[in-house]
């Protein structure tokens, strides 16, 4: 076995032992860290394969700001509600393991009975080191065969940053039907201050039977006055529209 | 297999691809699906820089920096539907996240 079999290998079991705390770990910030070895291991074996300027790209894009995101929105979305504490589902997990080992069983046979093999390109050693390098050679190859699909990439980049900020942006309009429904409003001063149209307009108190079906289990807000009211994310401001 | 051949690399690919795919199959946490995807893209790379490498050829990385590219704009999209789930539905779990469908 040579060296670079060895060295191979080693790098080979790192990273599948950081995919595999991926999958298992119950936190999802040590998922992030099996998913930081896993891709930095993966760098390494691209300059095992020679391919310097992906190697530095996989660091920078991967393990660098893909896995900040994902560390930030781990950090934005609930901290302690996670979906694993509360039970696992067996059928799935024994469906999701048996379909991976027969896959795996498949392509691994696939894998060592290839035979056939395209014949060698261009790219030797020799002929990248008289280009200037790895990041001369590949830029030559992309930017003279593949100049549109940088440039669609390039679209493709942009479409992704504005349909990010779209995503993210607070306070949409939805978000305030949302809150709006989780409370039963009353203005007791406003002619229409009760939005649910069936109720008797004398003044209702909030223990009232019929007051109470009517809120379906919502807090019961009283307002005093008019501009309370308008000042409320009431109901019957979005049914209105 | 005693020489470095694209063989290792495709194992290395298909192992990796597979352990991303179990993840997808059996987790709940939306966060972590996510991340199992990435690991999922990653595996396609190391089997075309295998192949570039082992075929003297640079369209292999050429196109392993497209998927790049495409990764991280998958990520920037996926990370912005899960803020937008979890600030309408106050949660990540996948099981419960079936407005779509009903």
């Amino acid at each position: 076995m040579s060296l670079e079999v060895a060295v191979f290998s080693l790098l080979a079991l790192v990273s599948v032992l950081g995919a595999l705390g991926v999958v298992l770990a119950r936190n999802p910030v040590h998922s992030a860290i099996g998913l930081v070895l896993s891709f930095l291991n993966v760098a390494a074996i691209y300059l095992v394969a020679r391919a310097e300027f992906l190697a530095v790209v996989q660091v920078i894009v991967y393990a660098g700001a893909i896995i900040v995101l994902v560390v930030f929105v781990t950090m934005l979305v609930h901290p302690d509600d996670l979906p694993e504490f509360h039970g696992r589902r067996s059928l799935r997990l024994v469906t999701g393991l048996v379909l991976g080992a027969a896959l795996l069983a498949e392509v691994a046979a696939a894998v060592l009975a290839r035979g056939v093999r395209g014949a060698p390109g261009p790219w030797t050693d020799e002929v990248v080191a008289a280009v200037g390098g790895n990041t001369r050679a590949l830029g030559q190859v992309l930017y003279v065969d593949y100049t549109l699909g940088i440039q669609l990439t390039a679209l493709l980049l942009l479409a992704a940053t504005i349909a990010a900020i779209a995503l993210a942006r607070p306070e949409a309009i939805s978000d305030r039907v949302a809150a709006a429904r989780r409370v039963l409003t009353i203005s007791l001063a406003h002619p229409r201050g009760l939005d649910q149209p069936e109720l008797p307009l004398a003044l209702p108190g909030t223990q009232d039977g019929r007051v109470k079906a009517a809120g379906g289990g919502r807090p019961i807000v009283l307002a005093r006055s008019a501009d309370e009211f308008t000042e409320q994310p009431a109901w019957g401001e979005w049914r209105g529209r | 297999m005693s020489e470095l051949s694209a063989t290792h690399f495709l194992l290395l690919s298909a192992a990796l691809f597979i352990i991303g795919m179990v993840g997808v199959l059996t987790r709940r946490n939306v966060l972590v699906i996510f991340m199992c995807i990435e690991l999922m893209l990653n595996a396609v790379n190391v089997s075309l820089i295998g192949f570039a490498w082992e075929l003297h050829q640079l369209t292999g990385q050429v196109f392993a920096l497209f998927v790049i590219a495409i990764a991280a704009a998958e990520a920037v999209v996926g990370l912005g539907i899960v803020m937008a789930l979890t600030r309408r539905t106050d949660t990540v779990d996948i099981d419960e996240l079936r407005q779509l469908r009903e």
